[in-house]
């Protein structure tokens, strides 16, 4: 036996399940990837902007330095020398002093220290302007030795110092800002690439997986169309052999059947030939009795008499009806064996018109048993051996006229339908009817149901269930005792031969 | 009638029993030829065709021939009397045997047997068959000397 396991559907609803979930979790966490991504890039370009930020805030306290510091020194060497260039150099430093001082409270408006210093700053620079105008004043209107003389006593350079240290600790801040942001933007950047390499690695593994499930259902649907092909050519092998068996053994039991029959015949011959040849003799053995008693009756004795006259003819018949039995006997296995070796022909039969064949041919034997045979038309066509059909449906309502139930004439009916591929022919009769327990009976070679009352061997539906077989039908029989039997023949609608019977 | 005593009768017949029932009949009939009774086809064989005193040599032969012989089939010793070139194949064969398969008997006929003789249990139409050889054997034209 081969058997082979057919786990197809369960496997593949399993492995289609897991092709699924690895492809959702693919996506989630791409998706994810994207996401953080996306939210990491965002902080990136914020703390970008932050850096930039500090260095605009960087840009704008360097200038302002450079400002003050320029503006100072013109005042300065304005005083010093009296030079109207520096005079022009003063004006042209100092007027950017004011915007500069207001762009960088603009940018620092976020930050309170940074406010607060530029806020110090510029009182402070408020004072120092005054005390600049009064200075340059003085030097324009030729009083250049008053204006050394307060430049020398005045508040001007602790101021200048004064502004000077809250620049340096405002840039130090934005310096100290700065460190601070370029820390936020480096650890981002590396948040970025852990999470873009972690994204990459989790879907390389998901696809991994992915090919490892796709492989192994491959595989498997690979290994079951291999075992099922495998399975479909070990079938037909399996039925060929089985089938050439089958055969084969068939032949064998035709051969033996045929053998047997014919070796038990010649051994047959012998005794009633010679059976014969004891009857002719014992015809003079019997007339030289008679002369003996009519001659010289003391010479015969009783026992002489009776052998010559009753015990030699009555065991000779006895042994003539035995051997005719057996002969016949024989000659219903020859024919059975005969029938089983005869080429099957199939061919198209109208089942109704070979009933009214097998009517006609037997009408007189159905008339002196006073039976009636009736055909319902139409009926199912069918494709199949006409002799064999023809021996079945004969012998059934041959059968069906024999065996009626005495004081009641025969009413035969025969009838046919069609089940799917199958014809079912009937023959139904209210004759005598056929024990329950007989059913099976009827149909095995030498058996008989019922009282012996009629002539036969009982071959006749033996043969017919040799002959349905043949045609790969089956029959059976339905019936009660004392209400009638149907026997019904299944046959196959369109018989295809199968075996290679010789 | 003498040239019916001219033509041997050789019986070839495994079964003694038969060749003894039809050897009672032939006789019984008032056939008196001689009759040559073989069990096996071989010595039956070389009989007909080696023999000094065989029917291939020497005078004209009526085989009685049974198809069931223990060492071969009755039907091969048929074709080989009946073959084109045998010296016998004018020799009438009679077929006695058990067998009435249609096609044995159709083969028997094909391979130019004369008659086919079914034994059957029923002895007196078996009986009347043999008998009915003598009437047979009457007609048997001796064949002229080649």
């Amino acid at each position: 036996m081969v058997s082979v396991r057919l786990k197809l559907p369960s496997s593949e609803g399993r492995v289609a399940r897991w092709l699924v979930a690895f492809m959702t979790l693919g996506f989630i966490a791409l998706a994810a990837a994207a996401i953080a991504i996306g939210w990491i890039t965002m902080r990136s370009s914020a703390y970008t902007a932050e850096i930039l930020h500090t260095q605009d805030v960087r840009q704008a306290i360097a200038t302002l330095q450079v400002e003050m510091e320029q503006s100072e020194t013109a005042r300065r060497g304005y005083i010093l020398v009296g030079t109207p260039l520096f005079a022009t150099a003063y004006a042209r430093t100092a007027g950017n002093i004011v915007p500069s001082i207001r762009a960088i409270r603009h940018l620092t408006s976020d930050n309170p220290a940074q406010t607060s210093r530029i806020d110090r700053i510029e009182s402070r620079f408020v004072r120092l302007r005054a005390l600049r105008t009064q200075s340059m004043t003085l030097v324009a209107t030729g009083r250049i030795a008053e204006a050394r003389r307060r430049f020398a006593v005045d508040a001007s350079v602790p101021l200048m110092r004064g502004i000077r240290y809250r620049l340096q600790a405002m840039a130090a801040d934005e310096v100290r800002l700065l460190a601070i942001r370029t820390g936020h933007q480096q650890r981002s950047s590396a948040l970025f690439l852990s999470v873009a390499g972690l994204a990459a690695a989790l879907l390389l593994v998901v696809a991994i997986l992915a090919i490892l499930v796709i492989r192994r259902y491959t595989t498997d649907l690979a290994g079951s169309r291999d075992s099922l092909r495998d399975l479909n050519e070990t079938l037909e092998d399996q039925v060929a052999t089985r089938t050439a068996d089958l055969s084969r053994a068939n032949e064998e039991i035709q051969r033996f059947a045929y053998i047997v029959s014919h070796d038990l015949r010649s051994p047959l011959v012998n005794v009633m030939g010679f059976t014969a040849e004891l009857a002719t003799a014992a015809g003079p053995l019997a007339e030289l009795i008679d002369r003996a008693e009519a001659e010289a009756p003391h010479i015969l004795t009783q026992d002489a008499k009776l052998a010559a006259r009753e015990d030699l003819p009555e065991a000779i018949g006895f042994i003539r009806t035995s051997t005719q039995k057996m002969d016949r006997l024989i000659n219903a296995i020859l024919k059975l064996s005969r029938e089983g070796r005869r080429t099957i022909a199939p061919e198209h039969i109208d089942p109704a018109q070979l009933v009214d064949t097998i009517i006609g041919s037997m009408q007189h034997i159905v008339d002196d048993r006073g039976a009636v045979v009736r055909v319902e038309r139409p009926m199912p066509a069918i494709v199949t051996d006409r002799l064999a059909l023809e021996q079945i449906l004969s012998n059934l309502i041959e059968n069906a006229t024999k065996y009626l139930k005495p004081g009641r004439p025969g009413e035969i009916v025969v009838r046919g339908h069609k089940e799917r591929s199958r014809v079912i022919l009937s023959v139904i009769d209210n004759g005598r009817g056929i024990d329950v327990r007989d059913h099976q009976r009827v149909f095995d070679l030498f058996r008989r149901s019922g009282p012996q009352d009629q002539p036969g061997e009982g071959i006749g539906l033996a043969h017919v269930r040799a002959l349905a077989y043949r045609l790969g039908g089956t029959i059976d029989v339905q019936s009660t005792l004392g209400d009638g039997a149907t026997f019904r023949l299944n046959l196959p609608s369109a018989m295809t031969i199968q075996d290679s019977t010789p | 009638m003498n040239q019916h005593q001219t033509v041997g009768i050789v019986m070839i017949e495994d079964d003694e029993g038969h060749a003894r029932l039809i050897e009672k009949n032939i006789r019984r009939a008032g056939i008196l030829n001689d009759i040559k009774h073989f069990t096996d086809g071989t010595s039956a064989l070389d009989f007909l065709f080696n023999a000094v005193d065989g029917p291939a040599k020497s005078g004209p032969a009526m085989i009685l021939l049974d198809l069931n012989l223990p060492d071969m089939s009755g039907t091969d010793i048929l074709a080989r009397i009946k073959a084109e070139n045998s010296p016998l194949r004018r020799t009438p064969v009679v077929v006695l045997t058990t067998t009435d398969d249609k096609i044995e008997i159709e083969r028997c006929y094909d391979l130019g047997c004369n008659v086919y003789i079914t034994k059957p249990v029923n002895y007196e139409s078996f009986a009347q068959a043999i008998r009915q050889l003598g009437l047979f054997l009457s007609v048997i034209q001796v064949p002229d000397a080649e």
